[in-house]
């Protein structure tokens, strides 16, 4: 028995060494952020999620970015020294980029040390989003769109050896600081790809040094420096103590100056020393260590919702007590359910309307978005041109006997003569369970519903493949422009282009295209705002919600709010130091 | 036959044995998975787009190329990038192993002393109250379900008392210990129910053997006769049992390594399935069937070590 008696003993042991847990050395200001996605890696070209151009952003920056205090969100200069000379013809943006940025410090330098940015950087990293051989997932965004550009990738396309000192005729550098873009045809969006990290400025050098290791190896001009990444559970910047003088800005929209975002003003960023990223994937520690206070911020896991937020939609007096504070934000993104507009039967526009009017979407936000949600009129969500304010769709349900009607008059009295119609969604949890809500809403005007749940792979090869009927998806902006959300019925887009649905209007492809080349003015958002009526009329899709964001912060953490365009924010936030030692030992 | 010359016969099962993994994976990819160049361009995938990244990932090859391809790559370990991550997947695995390790070979070795530990317990007081209980608790705790455990002591433990971190790693020893300590014991908990009722199992098929009468006979106390006679001649299963969860002990624990955060290899598998990266696929297999077949060879020389009447043939 000694020898158990050992054995128990050492265990205890153990136990009791980890019970010291560790105390973290702390100097400067930290932030600590949680995400619940691995980060794949930190080239610019490859980030086309949400969790890797973040991170990319931390590093790596743009000619534009987004100003962090105004809304609706605006584009500003970044590495730009101002926002381009568009000519009349809206075909050519010339660029003045800032003097005197500097890359991080890296061994691919001479010496060691980061080398002035120029123009020739961006032509570049462009260049090698458009390289065949390294098919960047940013491609899309630059498509047919830049004059060369598509020549010269199909060209290297079949050679061994990609030409990066092969001139292209859209994207020069006309001088040291000067860089321009002729179009192919006017493409007003254009400047928002230059705010997204696919277009970020990398060194050639930095990129030939490490070869395929180079995204390990981010080098940029950002607020931040990693000078290795390694794909593991925790991501730790550091300040770039060579950042040019970037000022955190002065002016901003009224509500965030009234809700004090202009206290930092003016002062030098990035506003902190460290960023430390921790890849937290279930919700429960992400949850424990937020409440712990050592993840500054975090969006309130579904499970904990209701601990959290009152009925009214505030924030749980016990929370409050702990220095929490709520923020609530609109996302700019639309949940659907798209009918598969290459069946006859969906080409019943009726029957859709009847389909769409059976569908109480009140009810569904109460079981699924815990209320939080605002229920879709049509494709563009609030908080962009385009979006009608307090506009209902005529076919928002539940309007049963009306539906009902709709669906006499499509042919099908009580359903009578049509076929079981599959609903296929992703397999999660609440995917499944919002078809089944789907089925049995459906059920009320005799249309009979088969749920089917796919892995993600699988549901994105059924409806490229067009094997689907109806199936369930959602939508997120990838730059705030109404056009982001309309070309999902825009006909030419049809899948595996971003048009899974395949619905094809001719008048609704007409003003899209008229639309599309149009600078921002009342003209086109009244454009936008018809293809909007159309959109809710003809009911291509069986509109869901516009989620919201509901974040809680702590009072320790400053400049912070919700945004669809996280990349390059952490610069901007600040820790209150004393206040976090005094919050924590409250925790 | 000799040890090395088995041992080199069994090594050389290694080929057929991938050559077949190689083929099975190849077909179940290209017949079911879906198709990568999708899944990687996501949202804004276009036909043309589709078909260049197709080409560029090797998938226009001929058939039988591709095939080559996966059986060169077993052979020469070289299995290029993750196409999701485009991380050298070599070092994908050398990264998360050791946090792995770090887990569960403590873990495992704790759980398997304990285990056994217990079960030479309860065998002696067999048909007692204590070996009752013991098998009461084993089923116990074999009723609650793994996530319970991890999400009651994660919550409890090191939320509430604030005895261990939540979640996190640290790369380097000691620096390691305090993140692994609590998945440590929620994974000795949870193995030690079936693992009791296993060695027990064994134990007692022993203690009712001639040879225990024998020694009894002879007037050997109960504790000589179960560590000197029954203990040893319980090997055999053991070793079959025990060895053969070392090469799993690599690949990591899934949920214990997602809740806790460490970045080990748990889910690098799961992952590829999803993301139909068939590099990480086709490298995770391969690796897997090897260290199986190593394994069980180590298994089988062990028998020999332990009871020297197994010959090998």
């Amino acid at each position: 028995m000694k020898k158990f008696t050992t054995l128990f003993a050492a265990l205890a042991i153990l136990v009791g060494f980890a019970s010291c847990t560790k105390k973290e050395k702390e100097t400067g200001k930290t932030i600590n952020i949680a995400v619940s996605a691995d980060i794949k890696g930190m080239d610019p070209i490859y980030a086309n999620d949400r969790y890797s151009s973040n991170e990319v952003g931390r590093v790596y920056e743009g000619l534009l970015e987004y100003h962090y205090l105004k809304r609706p969100y605006t584009l500003v200069p970044n590495l730009a020294e101002s926002m381009p000379t568009v000519s009349e013809d809206g075909l050519t943006y010339t660029f003045k980029i800032k003097q005197g940025v500097l890359f991080h410090d890296d061994a691919a330098f001479p010496n060691g040390k980061g080398r002035e940015l120029v123009a020739e950087d961006f032509v570049y990293s462009i260049k090698r989003l458009a390289d065949p051989k390294l098919q960047g997932l940013g491609w899309w965004l630059l498509d047919g769109k830049i004059k060369g550009l598509n020549e010269w990738r199909e060209k290297h396309s079949d050679l061994p050896k990609v030409d990066y000192d092969e001139v292209v005729e859209g994207l020069k550098a006309t001088g040291k600081y000067t860089l321009e873009f002729k179009l192919t045809k006017p493409f007003p969006q254009f400047l928002y790809s230059l705010a997204m990290p696919f277009t970020f400025a990398t060194a050639r050098e930095v990129v030939e040094k490490y070869g395929q290791e180079f995204l390990n190896h981010p080098v940029g001009t950002g607020p931040f420096i990693l000078p290795t990444f390694k794909q593991t559970k925790k991501v730790v910047y550091t300040k770039n103590p060579n950042f040019r003088k970037k000022l955190y800005p002065s002016e901003a929209s009224e509500e965030f100056k009234a809700a004090g975002f202009l206290a930092d003003a003016g002062k030098e960023l990035p506003l902190v020393d460290r960023v430390v990223v921790n890849v937290i994937i279930e919700s429960q520690p992400r949850w424990l260590n937020f409440l712990k206070g050592k993840v500054d911020f975090i969006s309130i896991p579904k499970d904990n919702f209701d601990s959290a937020v009152t009925p009214d939609r505030n924030l749980s007096p016990e929370y409050k007590e702990k220095g929490i504070s709520l923020l609530i934000n609109p996302s700019l993104d639309v949940t659907y359910t798209a009918f598969n507009h290459d069946l006859k039967l969906f080409q019943n526009a009726d029957l859709r309307r009847a389909m769409s009017l059976a569908y109480d979407v009140k009810k569904s936000n109460e079981l699924f978005y815990n209320n939080t949600s605002l229920p879709a009129q049509s494709v563009v969500p609030p908080g962009i041109a385009g979006n009608i304010p307090n506009y209902t769709s005529p076919y928002r349900g539940p309007n049963i006997e009306e539906a009902k009607k709709l669906l006499a008059k499509a042919g099908y009295p009580e359903g009578k003569g049509l076929p079981e119609i599959t609903y296929d969604c992703p397999s999660g949890t609440v995917s499944r369970q919002i078809g089944d809500y789907m089925k049995q809403q459906l059920a009320q005007i005799g249309v009979r519903i088969k749920v089917v749940t796919n892995p993600w792979p699988e549901l994105q090869k059924k409806i490229t493949k067009r094997q689907v009927m109806l199936y369930g998806i959602a939508w997120g902006a990838d730059y705030p422009d109404a056009e982001n959300f309309l070309q999902l019925l825009y006909g030419p887009n049809k899948a595996p282009g971003a048009n899974g649905s395949g619905y094809n209007n001719p008048e609704f492809n007409k003003l899209f295209k008229t639309a599309s080349v149009m600078q921002d003015s009342p003209e086109r958002t009244a454009l936008y705002e018809k293809m909007n009526r159309i959109a809710a009329e003809q009911a291509p899709w069986i509109y869901g919600v516009h989620r919201q964001n509901f974040t809680l912060r702590h009072s320790f953490l400053k400049n912070y709010m919700s945004t669809d365009f996280e990349t390059g924010q952490a610069q901007y936030l600040n820790i209150d130091t004393a206040m976090k030692a005094k919050a924590v030992e409250k925790l | 036959m000799n040890l090395w010359q088995y041992i080199l016969r069994r090594l050389f099962y290694i080929i057929p044995t991938i050559l077949g993994v190689a083929l099975i994976i190849f077909i179940i990819f290209n017949v079911v998975a879906p198709d990568p160049a999708l899944i990687m361009l996501g949202k804004h995938a276009t036909v043309a787009q589709i078909a260049e990244l197709r080409n560029e990932l090797g998938l226009n090859k001929p058939m039988w190329a591709q095939y080559l391809d996966i059986v060169k790559s077993a052979f020469t370990f070289e299995f290029g990038r993750s196409w999701t991550t485009k991380q050298e997947i070599i070092q994908m695995i050398k990264n998360g192993a050791i946090p792995s390790l770090t887990l569960t070979l403590p873990a495992f070795i704790l759980s398997t002393v304990i285990a056994i530990s217990i079960s030479l317990v309860v065998s002696f007081f067999r048909g007692k109250w204590i070996d009752k209980c013991a098998v009461f608790f084993c089923v116990l705790l074999m009723s609650v379900t793994s996530l319970a455990y991890i999400l009651f002591g994660q919550w409890f433990f090191a939320y509430k008392l604030g005895w261990f971190e939540i979640s996190g790693y640290e790369s380097g020893f000691p620096d390691f210990i305090p993140y692994v300590v609590l998945p440590v014991i929620i994974w000795i908990i949870l193995s030690i129910g079936p693992d009791v009722r296993f060695y027990r199992t064994v134990m007692l098929d022993e203690i009712y053997q001639d040879y225990v009468r024998t020694a009894k006979a002879k007037g050997l106390s109960e504790r000589v006769i179960l560590f000197k006679h029954v203990l040893k001649n319980a090997m055999i299963p053991i070793i079959t049992f025990v060895v053969i969860q070392i090469p799993f002990l690599i690949l990591g624990a899934l949920l214990l390594e997602s809740f806790f955060s460490i970045p080990g290899l748990g889910g690098i598998t799961l992952n590829g399935v999803y993301n139909s990266d068939f590099p990480v696929i086709k490298a995770m297999t391969i690796l897997t069937a090897m260290a199986y077949i190593i394994f069980s060879v180590i298994t089988d020389v062990l028998y020999t070590v332990v009871d020297p009447r197994v010959r090998l043939k």
